[in-house]
């Protein structure tokens, strides 16, 4: 997340705005945002219906807890998804994608 | 004026969801080359002169680790667990500011986080790293249940507008003897240290 932190100028740059989404309840959400110096928003969603709206998986490494794998997704100013992937978020690739579609003015 | 800026503006958004999971490591092959001066060309990226027999390089194998640092070297020094030496180049040093003093505190947050050492600064100076400004820090920390300690010398400079670091962790056991000697090698890597291409958020 400190990546996402890191880059924020540069997606200001490119006209986006980052949300981070998560099945942790809000006061653990807020204490982690504190120990990281966190300054975008972060989204408490307990019982995961985002996570399941956006397709995220289970994570199949902690079986028997609600945990979602993680997820990137960039929407596009008209709803559209345009961009997902699993894992660990590949910043140069996020931002590659941003600057282009950016330059494409969507 | 700023809302009226944000309409105008378009309307990306990126959703990431956060927890668990983690990504497949991959290898990577042979990331660097001598050249025939006898320097070393690192990813076509970065040239360096090698520190001296002792010191080896490694480097990330997965992706989450390249995220962490760019490559580093270690030296197993003389006595029982834990004497070593590693220093490291890290293009992505722990915090996110791009002031030094400011990120200076985030990175001391973090670093070497869960070897449980409360760091204190035993002195901390402006210096030049790459004709530019930087920062040099020299911390100590001691874990008094494992009987260790460790003093590191991290040295923050820029490149572009990001800043970068090098740091060097030097381990002994609690009633152990530092030796300067890999501050020295520390100190002339960094000096030899040039870049070879800008970097890629110069170039985005």
């Amino acid at each position: 997340m400190e990546g996402h932190q890191r880059n924020l100028s540069l997606y200001d740059r490119f006209n986006t705005r980052v949300v981070g989404v998560s099945v942790d309840d809000v006061t653990t959400l807020k204490s982690w945002a504190a120990s990281l110096d966190l300054t975008f928003p972060l989204l408490s969603n307990v019982s995961g219906f985002l996570g399941a709206a956006f397709g995220v998986q289970p994570s199949p490494e902690i079986k028997g807890f609600p945990v979602f794998s993680r997820r990137t997704v960039i929407i596009d100013k008209t709803g559209i998804i345009r961009y997902v992937r699993d894992g660990s978020p590949k910043y140069k690739e996020i931002l590659l994608f941003l600057k282009k579609l950016n330059q494409q003015g969507e | 004026m700023k809302e009226r800026c944000s309409i105008k503006l378009f309307c990306l958004s990126l959703l990431f969801f956060l927890l668990a999971g983690c990504a497949t490591p991959g290898s990577n092959p042979k990331p660097y080359r001598v050249t025939s001066q006898g320097t070393v060309v690192y990813g076509e990226e970065y040239e360096f002169v090698s520190p001296p027999v002792g010191w080896n390089l490694f480097w990330p194998e997965g992706e989450e680790e390249a995220e962490e640092f760019a490559f580093g070297f270690i030296r197993r020094d003389p006595g029982p667990f834990p004497s070593q030496s590693v220093f490291a180049y890290d293009e992505e040093p722990f915090g996110f500011s791009t002031q030094f003093e400011e990120r200076e505190k985030e990175f001391l947050k973090r670093f070497l986080w869960n070897a449980n050492l409360r760091f204190e600064v035993l002195e901390r100076k402006r210096v030049t790293v790459f004709g530019r400004e930087g920062l040099e820090v020299l911390v100590e920390g001691k874990d008094p249940i494992k009987k260790e300690k460790a003093k590191a010398k991290v040295i923050f400079g820029k490149r572009g507008e990001r800043i970068v670091a090098f740091y060097l962790t030097q381990w002994r056991p609690l009633d152990g003897t530092y030796d300067p000697s890999a501050f020295e090698v520390f100190d002339q890597f960094i000096k030899s240290f040039k870049f070879l291409k800008k970097s890629f958020y110069e170039t985005l």
